[in-house]
């Protein structure tokens, strides 16, 4: 399937990818009915046979893909962000603001608060339209900051009223001098929040990555991360590689150069539509290989890169150091972790790395959480299944669940795992569930933290810091509970309310 | 209460100024408050209350998530049932998904009373909750409706939205006995959960100096309450407390009419013994309590206060020499805290007003009491207050103020950490957001809490003095 780059929007999830939010079964029966979505190069056919999610009566309060644009547009230096909304949406701001000025301190960047600003619409405004007042406020914001580029983000209330944001965009980048992109990231458009990661990359990509055909460098490895401290740059300089950090906070100038690197790889394939597309518009190759969790992927992936940008020659000495430098730590925790029960809950390829490296590391993971299942990637690739990689290297998972973030189905799964402790990304709800639980967590803010070797030993040692605190857990967990109703507290299937979606 | 009474109870509901919300008109950098839905906090703070609510798939958690996670990391039971509103139920409304969404909560959740709170798509596309939720209570259901509409209101308004709500549709359709007035009994309105990141702590202060002048209290909020017990009991109240300039008041104010409760409106909160002393006494004669009673437990209270305060002396007056003890007091607040604070390092600590910015967007017609507020900080000493909700422009009105051998401190949120930094003041935050705190069970009300906002005072003082020079801590 091609990106259209054409429009401003970006087609969703659902539409391109076929994505679902609610499912449960064996691993690998979800990784086969995925395989037959879209057809792939194994034993699927063509196709078309839509992967069928559940649906639930009850739901709680999730999460919407304009946060995650709007965060990650917000941590891109030297922009602003106007949030073309009225003022709860902008509640992000603090949380926002407090995750860049960590970033910046990771990164090595003056820490300062990002520049986000809510056009603050009123009742008025959705009666007689909110274009005058947008159009205002990308002055001001010009005007107070100097920014090198203005995202507009829309929101459920601007979508509905149908404010024209492109057109208000294009007048004023004609005004300004400056590119001003819109963002269509209406939270009720998209059953799931991973849309605003397409969201961005598309207005990253229509706007941002200027062609420049005649300075292709090939030293320059994009790397599409969801975010965190650059824990690649070790592992390919050896092969003369530089990294061009991208998504996850960066510079306009890391966005420009996308298109003259040698290749990309994206560290998580709920991101794969900047690739895709980078390779559809510049010929930028995808390095599709799968993803770098444990001892063996990590070897092919690097295997895959060294391949695509001509440096097969360096690339086994660089595995045998990185192997050898890690052996006796991995060890270590090996033994300490063996035979320990781990639960997993992150979204979709994140959470099949996760279990990859927990496999390695001696865990036993027969339960998992998805906080939603792309049956595809945007390339179409099956190198890209990373359900199918993880059942074939390592194993089913009998007890896995696709979820929004939903705590009530958190609460049934986790009853039924009853695990040693549980991994999770989204600290929101899991991790606070898991504590009053009594169930040792430990919450990944930065995805990185698990990729490539050094990521078992940053995983190993990140829940051997945690399990002590069962002893903190478990108190709160005998002096508390949960207001669900008797049976629901007792109930083991997270779908027990559920029905066959018939959509 | 008869149907009549619920009739006429809602009719006047019907005419309150929280709708007359306008948005103010500039755009806002670092947003200070979050919309109407984010009052689904004070149904959370409420014991036995589960909002559910009628929006977006973002909307209640990032309301929560701002107001409590990421401010003063105050937790909170946050599994709040929503209808994730997608594609089909605008285009098609939005009525049969809540419907089935109530039904299911009723099924999984347990709860005394459930709070539907509808945001801004239902609003747009025109949704009939009000109906839809009237019909499971005409079957016996405890639930009520407030529509909280972002585009209406923020969480203050909106909290007297819900506020009402729960009064109007269940406190006053209690089918018990008409309510008898109980003497000693009063309700406080104060401090609005969450938003105010030392509510907790400040309600149990509140809660335990009225009590300790002989008093039973509704708090109503938080940890320190019986939750709806309480609630149920606010019609037999004598009293009815508000603690802020103007949040709850017009809630009190109906009380008044409804149930001929008189209304205290204390404007400051007050902290430190003086005002404390003060507050107390007058509530003493409103509730017509003997003086004696009430001044034995000033007397007590005071005793404590003021060794601890003799003791606090010796760092304030003496041990300071190497420290830049703070001479200028500005605040970036909402208008409850802005006050009450400025009040005690005004009158008790002997610091001179600086900037007061306001910054609820408090409504047209509280300003003018807000600004009288302000006068007399302490004997012939004004304040002057600023409303402004944009960060952008609060800044300014900080560093621009001429400032002439003044040492200034910064009392506001972690928004104000670049114009602490710019105008070289300690920062303390008491305003959300505060993400730079971890709140518990702190309070910096009353006589407890002064002196617990002291310590976070002063220990932020000597920890910037020895940051900033390196030489005096190494002395």
């Amino acid at each position: 399937m091609a990106i259209n780059l054409r429009t401003t929007q970006a087609e969703t999830r659902e539409q391109r990818l076929g994505t679902i939010t609610q499912w449960q079964g064996r691993a690998e029966d979800l990784a086969r009915d995925s395989a037959f979505t879209y057809g792939c190069a194994r034993d699927c056919g063509t196709g078309g046979r839509p992967l069928c999610g559940l649906s639930s009566p009850y739901s709680q309060a999730s999460m919407c893909a304009e946060q995650i644009a709007v965060t990650n547009a917000t941590i891109i230096r030297d922009s602003v962000v106007i949030q073309h909304a009225p003022i709860g949406c902008a509640s992000s701001q603090s949380s926002t603001s407090r995750y860049s000025r960590d970033l910046a301190a990771r990164r090595g960047w003056k820490p300062e608060d990002p520049r986000s600003i809510c056009t603050n619409m009123g009742e008025q405004d959705m009666v007689f339209g909110g274009v005058d007042r947008l159009a205002e406020t990308i002055r001001q914001a010009f005007e107070r900051h100097r920014p090198r580029v203005i995202f507009v983000a829309a929101s459920c209330a601007t979508g509905i009223i149908g404010d024209d944001i492109d057109g208000t965009s294009r007048e004023l980048e004609d005004e300004l001098g400056i590119p001003i992109v819109p963002l269509h990231c209406e939270g009720f458009k998209s059953r799931h929040w991973s849309s605003g990661w397409d969201v961005i990359e598309h207005g990253i990509l229509r706007r941002l990555v200027p062609n420049r055909p005649t300075e292709k460098r090939d030293d320059l490895l994009n790397v599409i991360h969801l975010g965190g401290p650059d824990v690649f740059s070790p592992l390919v300089n050896p092969l003369g590689l530089k990294v061009n950090l991208v998504m996850g906070g960066n510079s306009l100038e890391r966005l420009a150069d996308l298109s003259i690197a040698t290749a990309t790889v994206t560290m998580c394939f709920v991101l794969s539509y900047l690739a895709t597309g980078l390779e559809q518009e510049y010929g930028v190759p995808d390095i599709r290989a799968p993803l770098p969790y444990g001892l063996a992927a990590t070897d092919d992936w690097l295997r895959d890169i060294a391949r695509v940008t001509n440096r097969e020659h360096l690339v086994e000495a660089v595995i045998a150091a990185e192997r050898a430098r890690i052996a006796p730590e991995l060890q270590r925790l090996r033994k300490a972790l063996t035979g320990k029960k781990g639960f997993v809950a992150a979204g979709a390829a994140f959470a099949h790395g996760l279990i990859a490296n927990l496999r390695e590391l001696g865990v036993e993971v027969d339960d998992a959480f998805s906080y939603h299942h792309d049956p595809s990637t945007d390339s179409g690739d099956p190198q890209q299944d990373s359900l199918g990689h993880l059942v074939e290297t390592s194993g089913d998972i009998a007890n896995f669940t696709v979820s929004p973030d939903q705590h009530f189905q958190a609460h049934a799964a986790l009853k039924r795992a009853k695990p040693d402790f549980v991994i999770c990304r989204h600290s929101g709800t899991m991790a606070i569930l898991a504590g009053r639980l009594g169930i040792p967590v430990l919450p990944i803010f930065y995805s990185n933290d698990g990729l490539g070797y050094e990521g078992l030993i940053t995983i190993g040692r990140g829940i051997l810091r945690v399990l002590p605190r069962r002893r903190f857990y478990e108190d709160v967990a005998a002096h508390s509970r949960f207001p669900y109703q008797k049976w629901w507290l007792e109930e083991t299937n997270p779908y027990a309310l559920a029905s066959e979606d018939v959509a | 209460m008869s149907g009549d009474a619920d009739m006429n109870f809602q009719s006047r509901i019907d005419d309150h100024d929280s709708g007359n919300f306008a948005a103010p008109p500039g755009p806002i950098e670092q947003v200070r408050y979050a919309c109407a839905l984010g009052a689904l906090a004070s149904v959370v703070a409420v014991r036995g209350a589960i909002p559910i609510t009628h929006c977006g798939p973002g909307c209640a958690t990032k309301q929560f998530q701002a107001l409590s996670s990421i401010s003063g990391y105050q937790g909170g039971e946050f599994h709040v049932p929503s209808t994730n509103i997608g594609n089909n139920e605008v285009i098609f409304g939005g009525a049969d998904r809540l419907n089935e969404l109530i039904t299911s909560t009723l099924k999984v959740m347990e709860a005394e009373l459930y709070v539907v709170q509808s945001g801004c798509i239902p609003g747009l596309v025109g949704d009939d909750v009000a109906n839809l939720v009237n019909g499971y209570r005409r079957r016996g259901v405890p639930i009520v409706f407030a529509e909280t509409l972002g585009y209406r209101g923020n969480n203050y308004t909106g909290h007297e939205t819900v506020v009402r709500a729960i009064l109007d549709q269940y406190v006053a359709n209690d089918d018990g006995p008409a309510p008898q007035t109980r003497h000693g009994l009063v309700n406080v309105w104060a401090a609005l959960p969450y938003q105010n990141p030392f509510w907790r702590g400040d309600l149990a202060e509140i809660r335990r100096i009225l009590e300790g002048i002989g008093l039973e209290v509704n708090i109503l909020f938080g940890p320190a309450s019986q939750g709806l017990d309480e609630w149920r009991a606010i019609p037999s109240a004598q009293l009815n407390i508000v603690l802020s300039p103007w949040l709850g008041l017009s809630v009190a104010r109906r009380l008044e009419e409804v149930y001929n409760q008189p209304v205290l409106h204390e404007p400051a909160i007050p902290i430190g013994a003086r005002a404390t002393g003060a507050f107390l006494r007058r509530v003493g004669e409103a509730v017509g309590i003997e003086t004696a009673k009430v001044e034995a437990f000033i007397a007590r209270e005071e005793r404590d206060y003021y060794n601890y305060l003799r003791d606090f002396a010796h760092f304030y007056a003496g041990c300071t020499s190497q420290y830049r003890l703070p001479s200028e007091i500005n605040v970036v607040s909402d208008s409850a805290y802005a006050l009450a604070i400025a009040k005690f390092f005004v009158a008790d600590l002997g610091l001179n007003p600086g900037v007061f910015v306001i910054t609820e967007n408090p409504p047209e017609s509280a300003r003018d009491s807000i600004r009288a507020a302000f006068r007399n900080l302490a004997p012939d000493i004004d304040g002057e207050p600023i409303f402004e909700a944009d960060g952008y422009r609060a800044r300014d009105l900080i560093t621009r103020k001429a400032r002439v051998g003044e040492y200034p401190i910064l009392f506001g949120s972690t928004w104000e950490a670049a114009t602490a930094k710019e105008i070289g003041a300690p920062l303390v935050e008491i305003s959300y957001p505060a993400t730079d705190e971890v709140v518990i069970a702190r309070s910096y009300v009353g006589y407890r809490g002064a002196l617990q906002l002291l310590e976070r005072t002063y220990t932020t003082v000597v920890r910037q003095s020895t940051e900033e020079n390196p030489e005096t801590a190494a002395l």
